[in-house]
């Protein structure tokens, strides 16, 4: 009975109970129970195939449970109940909701051992996690919403395009790995590309997730692009482009982070970063790659929550989220500070931290499989990461100038999420053994050597020093009040531009056409006039008598002439 | 600065007092020092042992911190000439933007110490 019932669908029932529930915090422990549940479930699962449904002559894979899935599983329910948790005091039932169905989904997505049902819940992602934008309720948050919205359903419908010509070619719907070269398996990775942000079609992520409410950023961070990483890894390992796909996703957003203002939207551009690494895991493709790249998702989904918490509590105190407002809370905020710190520690790969144990699965590999120049974009930008996220996040919230803010220390549920998670973040760092046991492939490595703990420091302490030096002598570039252009401006401001000359290259041409054909109206008539007006021409009145003069000249006229 | 008044130290917990203690403008040269003898502390650390890496690059010694630091910086430099091209008032994409607007103040708890 266990294993036919779809994980998913228990989230879909708490979400119904959800509904009706009266308002108040019963609501909010339905939110924490039903992802304990799930993953209760998920991690008592044989694996398999299981709540096979027959529907329209082709079989659908509700559950299929191995390794890979396994480990997206619970970390998404890990996710979902620590971002809950960290929601306790939102009353507010459209997010409570959205929150439900959008794990849910991705849950549901994660398992699915077929494109169609991995599409069905593909868009089950997308509709329910823009709730958590629009419930901002701003006119910014709903246009910023719909945009997203128009990309994530974009993706959806490439998937369902590029499953039907897959289906057409191979007469199978079943979601395994797929090798690049017809047009169905271009689409299905295209929109895999989408939902996880490859360079140009990343947008959506650094323009959505800073407009969501404080809470809903926190889960948002953590299913849409991890699925996307999951999907890739299932459908996509192996395949070289990824690894240059990833090595510029790692590469051009920590240039864009350092000079964003918005931390919410630096923390995406760090994402966005951090995706890179896991997609050139998936590129890479060995055992040990792809253990890189699961396990880089598992942990990078606790550290950049709890990065999310950290502003977000300091945007629930202060109402901003930007750096050249904040600076010097350590002094009022000081556990948040410390929680904020240790997500630093860990997405910057610090010995003991969790980003530490996982990234250099990935980072190895990659020089195992030479390829030189990928490893060196790769440390050159784990030095980015520490540039911005782990030093420029906390440095300029709770440390650096003072802006004056005295708010106060984050509300107990916050502090018991970011702690929960922090602590996580330290053990999986401190005693990495059993997420190792949980990756898809058995695990032959040891990250704490003498060299590897001495490079990495070496790495991030030289690069902590020049940020030191580059404050000191004013070259660092101060946070001020901005946007910075991405490729968004396309679709924000060259679309329009265009859009508008055509509309007034077709207005002016009608209207010019419209007076053209008014004038000739005119002319003709006043032509018309001219010749048959009452005035003039054919139809002036003349007397009779004139007439009969006339037909006299003319019959004397055709005498004469008859008798020449 | 106001927290440096007696009255104001008060307010703080034990832990807000330490974490200020970095904040002080007093003790910033005491950090940097710390954290260049640190550094050096590792840079030397690297004869300390056998080096093995993927690559030879590696078995320089004090490669990852070199290149740490010049990446760093370069990353910084590249990143201010960026900011000169792609920089734009806050305003710039109207109300269809959350960057010029504030945040519900219904949706926040602004208390203050």
């Amino acid at each position: 009975m266990m294993s036919t019932f779809p994980t998913a669908f228990m989230f879909i029932f708490a979400a119904l109970a959800t509904g009706i529930l009266p308002r108040g915090s019963a609501r909010s422990i339905i939110l924490l129970i039903t992802p304990i549940l799930a993953a209760w479930q998920i991690w008592n699962l044989p694996f398999g195939i299981f709540a096979q449904v027959e529907l329209l002559g082709q079989s659908l894979d509700m559950m299929r449970v191995d390794k890979l899935s396994r480990i997206f599983g619970l970390i998404f329910c890990l996710a979902a109940f620590l971002g809950n948790l960290y929601a306790w005091h939102v009353r507010d039932l459209v997010q409570q909701i959205a929150a439900l169905l959008y794990a849910g989904a991705a849950i549901g997505a994660v398992f699915a051992g077929d494109l169609i049902t991995l599409f069905f819940y593909w868009e089950g992602t997308a509709i329910a996690s823009v709730f958590l934008i629009w419930a901002r309720r701003t006119e910014g948050a709903y246009h910023t919403g719909m945009r997203y919205l128009i990309i994530q359903i974009t993706s959806g419908v490439i998937l369902l395009a590029g499953a039907a010509l897959l289906y057409r070619e191979t007469g199978s719907i079943t979601f395994e790995r797929m090798t690049l070269g017809s047009l169905g398996t271009w689409l299905i990775f295209i929109s895999f590309g989408i939902k996880c942000a490859f360079p140009l079609l990343h947008n959506w992520l650094q323009d959505s997730y800073p407009a969501a409410t404080i809470t809903g950023t926190v889960i948002l961070s953590a299913f849409t692009t991890k699925l996307a990483v999951y999907a890739l890894a299932r459908g996509f390992a192996g395949t070289e482009i990824l690894i240059y796909i990833g090595a510029i996703m790692t590469l051009f957003p920590i240039f864009f982070a350092e000079i964003e203002n918005d931390l919410r939207r630096v923390l995406a551009y760090s994402l966005n970063n951090q995706l890179g690494f896991m997609v050139v895991g998936i590129g890479v493709g060995t055992e040990m790659a792809i253990n890189g790249t699961a396990s880089h998702a598992f942990a990078h989904i606790l550290y950049k929550a709890l990065l999310f918490m950290s502003v977000g509590a300091v945007m629930l105190r202060t109402g901003t989220s930007k750096a050249s407002e904040l600076g010097g809370l350590c002094r009022t905020m000081p556990r948040t500070a410390i929680f904020c710190l240790v997500g630093a520690a860990s997405i910057s790969a610090f010995p003991l931290f969790s980003g530490f144990v996982t990234k250099s699965l990935i980072m190895d590999e990659t020089a195992n499989q030479h390829y030189p120049i990928i490893w060196a974009i790769l440390v050159f930008a784990s030095a980015g990461v520490l540039s911005h996220s782990g030093i420029k996040i906390p440095y300029f919230t709770f440390f650096g100038h003072d802006s004056g803010l005295r708010p106060k220390e984050a509300p107990l549920h916050m502090q018991t999420a970011m702690g929960l998670t922090a602590l996580l973040c330290i053990v999986i760092g401190v005693y990495p053994d059993p997420l190792y046991a949980l990756l898809p492939y058995e695990v032959v490595y040891h990250p704490y050597t003498m060299s590897h703990v001495i490079g990495q420091l070496q790495l991030l302490c030289f690069a902590l020093l020049a940020f030191v030096v580059l404050m000191r002598t004013g070259i660092h570039p101060p946070e001020i009040r901005a946007v910075n252009l991405d490729v968004d401006w396309i679709y924000r401001r060259l679309a329009p531009a265009i859009y508008g000359v055509i509309y007034t290259f077709v207005v002016k041409a009608f209207t010019y056409c419209e007076v053209s054909m008014n004038n000739l109206l005119q002319l003709t008539i006043k032509g018309l006039y001219k010749l048959h007006g009452p005035e003039t021409g054919v139809s002036r009145m003349r007397g009779v008598g004139s007439m009969v003069i006339w037909v006299a000249i003319l019959l004397g006229f055709s005498l004469a002439s008859s008798y020449l | 600065m106001d927290w440096e008044k007696p009255e104001d130290k008060s307010k703080l917990s034990s832990l807000g007092l330490a974490l200020s203690w970095f904040t002080r403008p007093q003790n910033a040269n005491k950090l940097f020092i710390g954290l260049t003898l640190l550094c050096l502390i590792l840079f030397f650390a690297d004869f300390t042992y056998h080096k093995h890496g993927h690559f030879h690059i590696e078995e320089i010694p004090g490669f990852y911190g070199v290149y740490g630091f010049v990446m760093f910086t370069a990353l910084i430099l590249v990143a201010k000439i960026l900011r000169m091209i792609i920089k734009r008032p806050e305003n710039y994409y109207g109300d269809k933007s959350i960057d010029q607007e504030d945040y519900p103040a219904n949706q926040l708890e602004q208390d203050t110490k």
